[in-house]
This record gives C-alpha cells, structure tokens and sequence, in this order.
C-alpha cells in the first residue's frame, strides 16, 4: 500500500535520509525504533510532505505522492498524522478541534460533523468533553483528541511521530490504548516510538533506523528477540 | 505659590471656578472649549480612517513581505522600509505638496489621512508579520498534514491565533498613530494641535492652550487604551 | 459620562493650578530685577527670530548663517552698543512665549507692531514700515481687494497680521475658508498647487518671494493695505534696559547711515 523508492533527504549539507526503501502493506502496523537523529521523524514527514525529499519516490495506493503535480491536499487528507507535541488548535474546542478539517475541506455539514466527532471523541474516552478547550486537557487527553482530529478526516494511513514521547508516564498507557483498538481495526498504521512494549506487542514489523539508514527490519520477535546487525543489537542492549 | 484664596475657600469647590474664571487662559479655554472639541474631532477623524487605510495595507504587505514571489516580497519590503525609516513629517509634506497634487486633486485633510494611512500601514506590516510568525509551527503542520490549503490553515488557524497576539501591540501603533496626527497641522489641517497653534498665537497662553490640548489628546489615547485593555479581556477569556 | 466628565474637569483644574503658578512666577520676575539704574550692563544680547521669512530673515544656503534685513539691522544695533549679538532660530508663535520665559532677550523677526501684542510685551520704535498685500496665482483675474477675498480659499502664516486679515475676511463672509500654516513659504506652496486663491502677507516678503521664487506663477495683486503696520522689536514686558539699548542703538545706526545702506542692501 505505501511503497517507497530509494528516499534521499538533506537539511543543506546535512544527509538525514540516504536511501531509503520499503513496502508497507494495508493493515500493517509498522513501529519505526531507532536512536535520537537517524531521521525516524523526517522520514515520517516526507511521507506526507511536510518535508520535501531531494530524491527517491513514495507512492500510497499506487499514486505517486511525490510527483510534483501531485494533489497533496487531497493525499493529506487520507493520512492522518499525529505529532509528538500534539499541536492542538487552542483557539478551538476539542470538537471544533475535531471538526474543522471536515466541515472546511469535505463541506460536510456541522450536524453530520459533529456527529462524528462526538463518536470519535467517546472511542478516545473523551465523549464528556467537547466543549473544552485544549489548554484545559491533559497530556494524555490532548493526545487523544489529536487522534480523533486525525480519524475524522477518515484516512486510510495514520502516521504517529512519537505519541507518547512527551508525556507523563501515567498518561502513555491511556493513549496506547487507545492506538492499540485502531490497530485491531485494522487501521494501516507507522508508529515512530520509544515505546517497545508497544511495539512488540502491536507492531506486525518493526524498523530499525540508524544514521539515516534503514538497518533492519522484521516482525517484533525477530528484532526484539534475535536482532542480526550489531547497531540494532546495541541500540535494544541500552534502551531494553 | 499664592493662590489668592484662603484654606477655607478651599473647601467650596464652586469659589475656585470662581477665581479660575478671572484667569485670562482660563476664559481662553472655556471660550474656545467648541474649537478644541471639534479639533478633537477631527484628530479622530484622521485618525480613525488612517486606521483603516494602515490596517489594510498593513495586512496586505504582511502578506506580501512573507510571499515566496520575489517581486511581490520586494514591493512589500520596499513599502515597509520607506514608510518607517523616513520621517512622518517629511513624508506629510512630500505627499501633499508633491505627490498627491500630480495623482489627484486632494483636500488637505485626505492627504493627510492618505499620508498617516500609508505610514501606519508599514508598521502594521510589521506587527502581523511578528504576530504571525509568533504563532508555533506546529499549527501550520497540524493543519496542512489534515489537508487543509495554505490559505484555508492561514485563515482558520493561524490568523485567528495570531489576531490575539497582535492585538496589544496594534492599540499601541493607534496610540503612537493618534499623536502623529499633531504633525498634519503642519499643512493646514484644522486638527487639535492646529486649533491650539492658532489659539496660542493670539492669545499667548502657553500653558492654558497646550494644557487643554494636551488633555483632549489624553483622553482619547486613554479612551483607546481602554478600548485595547477590553478587548485584550474578552480575547482572553474567550 | 459624569465620571468622565469629572475627569475632564480634574485635569483641567490640574494644569490651571500649574498655569496660576506660572503666571505668578512671570509677573515677579521683572519685579525682582534691580532698577536699570547703570547705563548699559547688558554685555550680550540673546535674540530670536523666525528665520523663515525673506528677505528679513533667512538661512544663508551657502554658509548657514542667518542673513536678511533683521540680522543686519540687529547685528548693526549690537555693534553701535557694543554688545555681542546671538540669534536663536524658533518659530514665529514661539517669539514671545520665549520673551515671557526669558528665554530670549528680545526679538527681530518682521514683527508688527499690535495692540494685542503690546498687552504682553514692550516694543521698541518701528524699525521698518511694511504693510499687507494680497498675492495670487499668475493667472487669476478678478482679485484686487480685500472684498474680493471673500468666499475664496485664503492661505497666511499663523500668528501673523495677514492671517488675522484673512479671519477678518471669514468673520464677514463664512463661505471664505482660511488655510494657515507654520512658515509663509507653505502658504506660498499651497498657492502654487491651486490649493488657494490668494496669499495674505506682509508686503516686503511677498515681494520678495515674487522676485526670486516665483516670478512667472505668482503675482501681487491691488494696493497695499494696513500700512500702518510697523515692524518693532519686542521685550519682555518692563524690561526698559533691554529696550533703551534697542532703541538707542537704532537711532544711531539711522544717525550715521548704517540702516539706509541696509535698507538699499536688501529693497533696491
Ligand atoms: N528542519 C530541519 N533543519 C535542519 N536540520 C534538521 C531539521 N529537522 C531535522 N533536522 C536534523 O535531521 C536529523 C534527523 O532528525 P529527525 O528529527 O528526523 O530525527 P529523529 O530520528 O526523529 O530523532 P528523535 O528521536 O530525537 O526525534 C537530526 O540531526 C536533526 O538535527
Ligand atoms: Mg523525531
């Protein structure tokens, strides 16, 4: 479903990305490991073009993302992403965090809109809260609303750049949690994450990144348990 | 200080007007009080559509100083640049006794809401500018990755968050823009500080004339800044 | 709007307390002075003038010093007395707020002599006899007299005798509309540029200006009127020492033949 071609991405004369191939089928769950800098985060963003690549081709479900005549409005809106700070809109309300994209790019109408919404704020475990505003959350809880901002513009991929990275242990697991229905709905899912609990547990493949390079790949027991490239073996020894 | 009056006259407010109004400035004042007022008046006149002439260019060279398109950025730097690193003053007298005459044939008071107009519209730019660019990446990353244009997430995400931050800064460019006005008296508009100049040139009432005026103009920065004050309030707990 | 109003009337009464004790500081000050009772202890002579206003005052394009009948009649006056002569340059409606504030010594600056003028402060003897004329654009027809100011857009000096004509004009005729400025050369540019009818002021500096500036877009139209009008050199009110030495040193400078070379030097 996502195939990407030898992807090259440079912030001036710095290499981030220097090759990078892969294939990730629909109803995969792929975690994305790796060491602070080796580019997990750029690669996740080149895939929706929040960076652009110097190199290399990605394509979604055949059509070539990369293409500079690409819609990338219309692509966008079938990957959700969610980022590690959550970024949340402050000026809105959790539901009108959530039903803005549809109203404003489907024209879909409010009432419809706020249907859906209220359904996907009580699947995160937040139907009570619809009319707060964000700086009135937690960590936890406005990285749930996150989630559903991203689900209501009923994507087919979501990308998630470290969820749970910046919040307080306490609050991980609820989120988690909540990734882990998605995934047992069958949502195609790439998880840049610290988490390996997580990974092990929910991910059908895990990708070991270092330097830029895609290391090694393989489902969670391969690499958790018999890792065959010594960065990968040495990167688990300190993080496991 | 020997006011001529004792402690005990103190007390009846009503014997101090008294004794003001044997005060040659005082009467000056009193008898002119329709002049400043409509002095007054027109210093917000000016003031207001200058308001509105700077608040559209402002947004306008915002816009064009963060475009990508070098020749609009251009434009918009060269605006903004001109405006703020030139006197009003000079550029009050430039407008009206030079460049206006050769476009159309303007009123004084026109040039004068044309010359502040321009003049504030370069330091809003450079207010929404700091505004928009204050307002965190993640918002435009947020919005752009649910697939919104980068005009629909300018409009629904950034300006509105942006409009709050500018909103304290942009009172204070009314306040600086409402006592800039003072200068337009120089070609001939009938403002506050060219009621006063008149006044005080028959009367010699230094501090009589400037002291009123000075008070008018309090007023109306103070009414504004109650104005900002407020509106701050309700932004915030919005 | 009561509170507002209050306010209004507390800050009012605010800078009326302070203008009484200026007022007051003023009217002491002379008081406290030693009667002139010497002849002649004034060394040095801080003068004021608006030194926009050619041919009696102007700036000198070429080495900055100030020029122009005035600062060759004052210049003179101070050589005749022996005292040394400073000009300060500020704007005309500034001359005598600065004489009140001692600030300056006296004035030269084309000055009329005025009855509302001479309630605040003490002139010398007339050292020039000018008067006003009306200027119009080179081609206007038809405006020749005062009359026929009426109902058109006037431009003049603030503070000066002309303006006070043009609101003379405006009192009898309100569709007359009155356009004053800082400097007489503004009022000139608004001529120019068809933003008025007509000019109001002092005839020798219209003349002037006519001669250098614009001789083909500007013209004098009619008679000069109020011809009573005298230049004087104004000082603080009771100072007689400062005003003895004007006057004195002007009679010389007309006694020898100083102010007729001046006069030559700058109207034939
Ligand atoms: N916009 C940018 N400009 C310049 N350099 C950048 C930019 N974004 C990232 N980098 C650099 O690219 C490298 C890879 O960054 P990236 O964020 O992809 O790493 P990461 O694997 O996500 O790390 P972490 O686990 O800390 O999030 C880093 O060295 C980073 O400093
Ligand atoms: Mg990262």
């Amino acid at each position: 479903m996502i195939v990407v071609n030898n992807l090259h991405k440079s912030f001036g004369k710095l290499e981030v990305l220097k090759g990078i191939d892969c294939h990730i089928h629909q109803k995969e769950v792929v975690c994305v490991i790796g060491p602070s800098g080796s580019g997990k985060s750029t690669f996740l963003r080149c895939i929706n073009r929040l960076e652009e690549a110097q190199q290399g081709k990605i394509f979604i479900d055949g059509e070539e993302v990369t293409a500079p005549n690409a819609d990338i409005n219309r692509i966008r809106q079938e990957m959700g992403m969610v980022f590690q700070l959550f970024n949340l809109f402050p000026h809105k309300t959790t539901l009108e965090n959530v039903t803005l994209a549809p109203i404003k790019i489907k024209k879909m109408s409010k009432e419809k809109a706020d249907d859906i919404a209220i359904g996907l704020l009580r699947k995160v475990g937040l139907g009570d809260k619809d009319h707060v505003f964000p700086s009135q959350l937690s960590g936890g809880q406005k990285q749930r609303v996150a989630i559903a901002r991203a689900l209501a513009m009923q994507p087919k991929v979501m990308l998630f750049d470290e969820p749970t990275s910046s919040l307080d242990p306490e609050m991980v697991g609820e989120v988690l949690e909540v990734m882990k229905d998605l995934a047992h709905e069958g949502m195609t899912m790439i998880v840049v994450t610290h988490e390996m609990g997580f990974a092990r547990e929910v991910g059908h493949r895990v990708f070991f990144m270092d330097e830029g390079i895609l290391m090694e790949e393989g489902t969670p027991a391969q690499i958790f348990d018999n890792p065959q490239n010594p960065r990968t073996q040495s990167f688990l020894s300190k993080v496991l | 200080m020997n006011l001529g009056f004792t402690n005990t006259e103190w007390i009846f407010g009503t014997t101090i007007i008294d004794r003001l109004h044997e005060i040659y400035g005082f009467q000056v004042v009193v008898n002119n009080l329709p002049n400043f007022g409509m002095g007054a008046w027109l210093t917000l006149e000016i003031t207001v559509f200058s308001i509105a002439i700077g608040m559209v260019l402002g947004l306008i060279a915002a816009l064009g100083r963060m475009s990508k398109i070098k020749v609009i950025k251009s434009i918009a730097v060269a605006y903004i640049d001109f405006f703020r690193g030139t006197p009003l003053f000079v550029q009050i007298l430039l407008l009206y006794f030079g460049i206006i005459p050769l476009i159309f044939d303007a009123s004084p008071i026109q040039s004068a809401i044309i010359a502040c107009g321009l003049n504030s519209g370069a330091y809003v730019a450079e207010i929404i500018r700091a505004g928009i660019q204050a307002v965190d990446k993640g918002q435009m990353e947020a919005a752009r990755s649910l697939g919104m244009t980068h005009g629909q997430a300018m409009i629904h995400i950034i300006f509105p968050q942006a409009f709050k931050i500018v909103i304290p800064p942009l009172i204070n460019e009314f306040i600086m823009l409402l006592k800039d006005t003072s200068l337009v008296s120089a070609i001939s508009v009938g403002e506050l500080t060219h009621t006063g100049k008149m006044l005080y040139a028959s009367t010699y009432q230094a501090v009589w004339v400037w002291g009123a005026v000075c008070v008018f103009y309090f007023i109306m920065t103070k009414a504004l800044s109650i104005l900002g004050d407020w509106t701050e309030r309700r932004l915030a707990t919005e | 709007m009561k509170k507002f109003l209050s306010l209004l009337l507390i800050a009012m009464l605010a800078i009326g307390m302070l203008a009484v004790a200026g007022c007051g500081g003023a009217e002491e000050e002379p008081a406290q002075q030693e009667p002139a009772a010497e002849e002649n202890t004034i060394s040095k002579l801080v003068v004021g003038s608006e030194t926009a206003y050619a041919p009696f005052e102007m700036v000198d394009d070429a080495t900055g010093d100030y020029i122009g009948f005035d600062m060759d009649i004052i210049k003179a006056i101070g050589e005749a007395m022996e005292v040394e002569v400073e000009i300060r340059s500020m704007e005309f409606t500034a001359l005598i707020p600065a004489l009140q504030n001692g600030q300056i010594d006296c004035a030269i600056s084309a000055m009329s002599i005025t009855e509302e003028r001479s309630q605040v402060v003490d002139f010398s003897d007339s050292y020039f006899d000018a008067g006003l004329i009306i200027a119009v654009a080179a081609d206007t027809e038809g405006i020749e007299t005062l009359d026929d100011l009426k109902g058109k857009v006037l431009a003049a000096q603030i503070g000066t005798i002309g303006a006070d004509a043009c609101v003379a004009v405006k009192a009898e005729d309100p569709a007359t509309e009155v356009k004053t400025y800082d400097h007489v050369g503004e009022a000139f540019m608004e001529l120019q540029k068809g933003g008025a009818d007509a000019v109001v002021n002092d005839m020798p500096v219209t003349a002037y200006y006519v001669k250098t500036e614009a001789s083909d877009k500007v013209k004098m139209v009619g008679e000069v009127f109020q011809a009573d009008d005298h230049y004087g050199m104004p000082v603080q009110k009771g100072d007689a020492e400062t005003l003895t030495l004007l006057n004195e040193g002007l009679a010389k400078i007309k006694a020898d033949g100083t102010y007729d070379e001046i006069y030559a030097k700058w109207f034939e």
